[in-house]
């Protein structure tokens, strides 16, 4: 088969950098080749502190992703994350010239410039704006306003900006390696190309992807994007609490949080000790069971208070039909869906990532789902300028995600 | 008494179903299902290779893509099958027209069956027919390349058809003895989707006394491209009901019965002599639920056949999501969470009178705080309320000025690997700062 579309998605994340060679397909199919990995060093939060070091990861990565998928990189969609994102719904609105009254392309171009001519700190650079709905005339919920009259068009988009400088550490340690960069993503809006289906998107949903250094999350009502963050919480602070809770080094702590965490409470028979095998295998500290599942817990359920506390101001939680996603490596963390469920009382569903073929360890493993998400993002928006005709049938695939500049 | 007849009720409105068999696979089992002789049933079916359509006993064959292939199969190459469905795309059409139920049988991971099943699943559909697919998808050994094709069939296939029975060679090749010769291994495959098909005409068909209907079917085998469960057992005897249970739990791809605990709905068939009773039923079904989860929808379906000497049947059929497949284990009671005086008193002190002159020896101590004797009594009995569930609201707003010293004061060390790093501060709150230990300050 020929392999004319080859996609590649890279996140560098805190904890593993991981690039994901896809293969478009007919009718928006998505195969995966192979996937690269290499343990993340010089990432805090999300965010690149040390660019060499970062550099060097990227590199293992994207040479373990050709081997892996015998093609070779020329280009790549790379995710970004951090605390500095910042997201805000806006609306523009252009009146239409009396002379014609019928919108044409131009026309929602400039609405979505005016919605963009907004006060964003200065050293801030637009990630995306994604539209929401056009009002044609104040009628509400239009799709698509090109080649409908009216004589004034007003458009909500949702805005996802960043601080210049922090973003482009991240590109930079790709383009360290000779690599060109197609398209920067926003984390959970990757995220959610892979485990949200339109039907779910236009259900409501929420999709927390808790990572290695943050916690990146977005919501969808009605097929559109309406809210979306990032939490500079990860599973690094898990580790890091239970560092500081029973005193044992880091690195064992995050090897406990793996081998034995859970979020569940009273669920052991009480006083329950686990021993920890020190380096030559035989036993030596013992913690308790009960005191590693409350620090995990804690700091579960607070980060999903946190978000859930943002996301309540602007959505009620009846308009989020098809519950919350969790994925990221933090979902897999034993009993996290329980947590979930009490703390947002919504179905909560563990992400598995849909409509694409290739190793079923890859898709099955939501560590991945964000360099998923990148090349299904990157395909949409390649079948986009292959069709601008079509604007309109790609704009629903992708939840009514449209992107200029 | 005039005994009214309910049974004679299915010729009153039969059902039109027509089985396809595409590619090599797809003819191999309609052959089968020809030879079982099953009336009122409409056998088809289609291929690119010429010599294997020729050989097959059903009554209407169709030869597709007789430009493309020249009649010689697509060796194994799905774009080459999928050029030839939009070749013969009108024969296509024509053949799925008709019939309000189309089964369409395919071997995933070849040209023909990949390429051209989401095309005639798809022309079906246009057409109005409900359609069943069964697929089987490749042996592990077959190679990456026929998994990945029969994968990106499968994804097309969900799209394109109201319910898939999926079923994993790997899994079907269990069905026999591992020293069991190959003839009779396929032949137990076959053997196990030809029971499917025939039981889901059966159950289609339904009739008397409790029918299952096109909408519960769909509801348990309908969407995702899921794993197929499927059992089925006969028995006669005594124990008839009991057996014939057991060996439907038997079957490998029900994973002697466990795997049904993980489906959100089954459907169980159950059909036998008319001196099948209501307490076998009754017994066979409550056998069951011990297998299926709490929540599983549970359809029943119970015909009867007129024959005295039929055996008892039990068919069972759910669909083993992907979903399913988390690594988490089914929940803990719900009761647990609910009731948070169950939990233990958590950060008890005994261990920490144990660990703190170690961490002392060791090292520089990381909890200054630790070492404050006449506080402990009092920190263990502010654990006791169940506090942790609600950090935030449960903050009473009187003690602020004390909380905030004492935060401040775990501040300074507690930070642990974000020491240096930019702190993450929510709501006036250092998120860097373990959870439990500004949950502590709080519940002073």
């Amino acid at each position: 088969m020929a392999r004319a579309d080859i996609l590649v998605g890279i996140e560098v994340g805190t904890s593993k950098v991981c690039a994901v060679v896809g293969e478009a397909g007919r009718e928006g199919t998505m195969r995966i080749l192979g996937v690269g990995l290499a343990p993340s060093r010089g990432v805090r939060k999300g965010e690149i502190v040390d660019l060499a070091i970062a550099t060097e990861c990227v590199h293992d990565a994207l040479a373990d992703a050709e081997t892996n998928s015998d093609a070779e990189i020329a280009s790549v969609s790379v995710a970004v994350s951090g605390s500095h994102i910042r997201s805000f719904n806006s609306r523009g609105a252009i009146p239409i010239p009396a002379d014609r009254f019928e919108i044409d392309e131009e026309d929602v171009h400039e609405v979505a410039v005016k919605a963009r001519e907004i006060n964003i700190p200065t050293e801030n650079h637009f990630l995306h704006s994604i539209i929401q709905h056009y009002f044609v005339d104040g009628q509400e919920g239009v799709l698509n306003p090109v080649g409908m009259m009216g004589r004034k068009l007003e458009a909500d988009f949702h805005i996802i900006h960043g601080v210049k400088t922090r973003l482009q550490n991240t590109l930079r340690c790709i383009k360290e390696n000779g690599i060109e960069i197609d398209e920067i993503v926003v984390n959970s809006l990757a995220s959610a190309q892979a485990v949200l289906d339109q039907h779910q998107k236009d259900l409501g949903a929420v999709v927390i992807d808790m990572g290695g250094g943050v916690t990146d999350y977005i919501v969808y009502e009605n097929g559109v994007v309406r809210h979306s963050g990032v939490l500079a919480v990860g599973g690094d602070h898990i580790s890091n609490d239970i560092s500081l809770g029973l005193r044992i080094p880091l690195t064992r702590a995050e090897k406990l949080k793996v081998e034995e965490g859970s979020t569940r409470l009273g669920v052991g028979t009480p006083g329950e000790m686990i021993v920890l095998k020190n380096d030559a295998g035989f036993s030596g500290k013992e913690v308790e069971r009960e005191m590693l599942n409350t620090i995990i817990h804690a700091r579960v359920r607070e980060n999903f208070e946190l978000i859930k506390k943002q996301i309540e101001q602007e959505i009620p939680p009846h308009a989020l039909g098809a519950g919350v996603m969790l994925t990221g490596g933090c979902s897999l963390l034993r009993g996290i869906k329980d947590v979930a469920e009490s703390v947002f009382d919504l179905p909560v569903h563990l992400a598995r990532d849909a409509d694409v073929s290739g190793p079923k360890s890859v898709l099955n493993n939501p560590q991945y789902s964000t360099a998923i998400g990148l090349i299904k993002f990157a395909q949409a928006l390649r079948a986009e300028e292959e069709d601008p005709g079509l604007i309109g049938s790609v704009m629903q695939k992708l939840g009514g995600m449209f992107r200029r500049r | 008494m005039i005994p009214y007849p309910r049974s004679e009720n299915p010729a009153a409105a039969p059902l039109d179903i027509r089985v396809i068999g595409l590619g090599n696979a797809g003819i191999h089992l309609a052959d089968r299902l020809v030879m079982a002789g099953t009336p009122g049933v409409d056998v088809l079916v289609m291929n690119t290779d010429a010599q294997s359509l020729a050989s097959s006993v059903a009554p209407r064959k169709i030869s597709l893509g007789q430009k493309v292939t020249r009649g010689l199969g697509t060796g194994g190459d799905p774009e080459v099958g999928y050029e030839a469905a939009l070749e013969s795309r009108d024969e296509i059409r024509e053949a799925v027209e008709g019939p309000g139920l189309l089964f369409l049988c395919a071997g995933l991971g070849g040209g023909t069956g990949s390429g051209i099943a989401p095309v005639v699943a798809e022309t079906a559909r246009e057409a109005g027919a409900t359609v069943f697919t069964l697929v089987t998808s490749p042996f592990e050994f077959e190679g990456r390349r026929r998994s990945a094709q029969a994968a990106e069939a499968l994804t097309a296939l969900t799209r394109h058809s109201q319910a898939l029975i999926h079923f994993e060679n790997d899994r079907m090749a269990e069905l026999a003895a591992p020293r069991s010769g190959i003839e009779e291994t396929f032949a137990a495959s076959d053997h196990t989707l030809i029971a499917c098909i025939l039981s889901l005409i059966e159950i289609l068909r339904g009739g008397s006394p409790m029918p299952v209907g096109l909408a519960d079917l769909l509801a348990v085998v309908g969407g995702g491209s899921a794993r197929a469960l499927f059992g089925r057992g006969e028995a006669i005897g005594d124990n008839r009901a009991h057996e014939a249970l057991e060996r439907a739990l038997k079957s490998p791809l029900l994973d002697r019965g466990r795997l049904l605990g993980e489906t959100h709905a089954v459907i169980a068939h159950l059909s036998g002599p008319p001196s099948l009773s209501f307490s076998e039923v009754a017994a066979i079904m409550r056998e069951l639920t011990k297998h299926t989860a709490d929540d599983a929808g549970l359809f029943l379906g119970v015909t009867t056949s007129p024959d005295p000497s039929a055996p008892v049947s039990v068919t069972i059929l759910g669909n083993y999501s992907a979903d399913a497949e988390t690594p988490v284990v089914p929940a803990a009671p719900p009761t647990v969470r609910a009731e948070p005086k169950k939990r233990q008193p958590l950060p008890s002190p005994e261990p920490a009178d144990e660990t703190a002159p170690v961490a002392v020896a060791e090292s520089k101590p990381l909890f200054p705080e630790a070492p404050a004797p006449e506080e402990k009594p009092a920190r263990a009995a502010r654990q006791v309320p169940p506090t942790p569930h609600e950090p935030k609201p449960a903050a009473p707003p009187a003690p602020q000025p004390k909380v905030k010293q004492e935060t401040l004061q775990f501040e300074s060390v507690a930070r642990g690997r974000f020491e240096k790093s930019e702190p993450t501060i929510v709501e006036g709150e250092d998120l860097d700062v373990p959870t439990f230990l500004r949950m502590r300050g709080k519940t002073k």
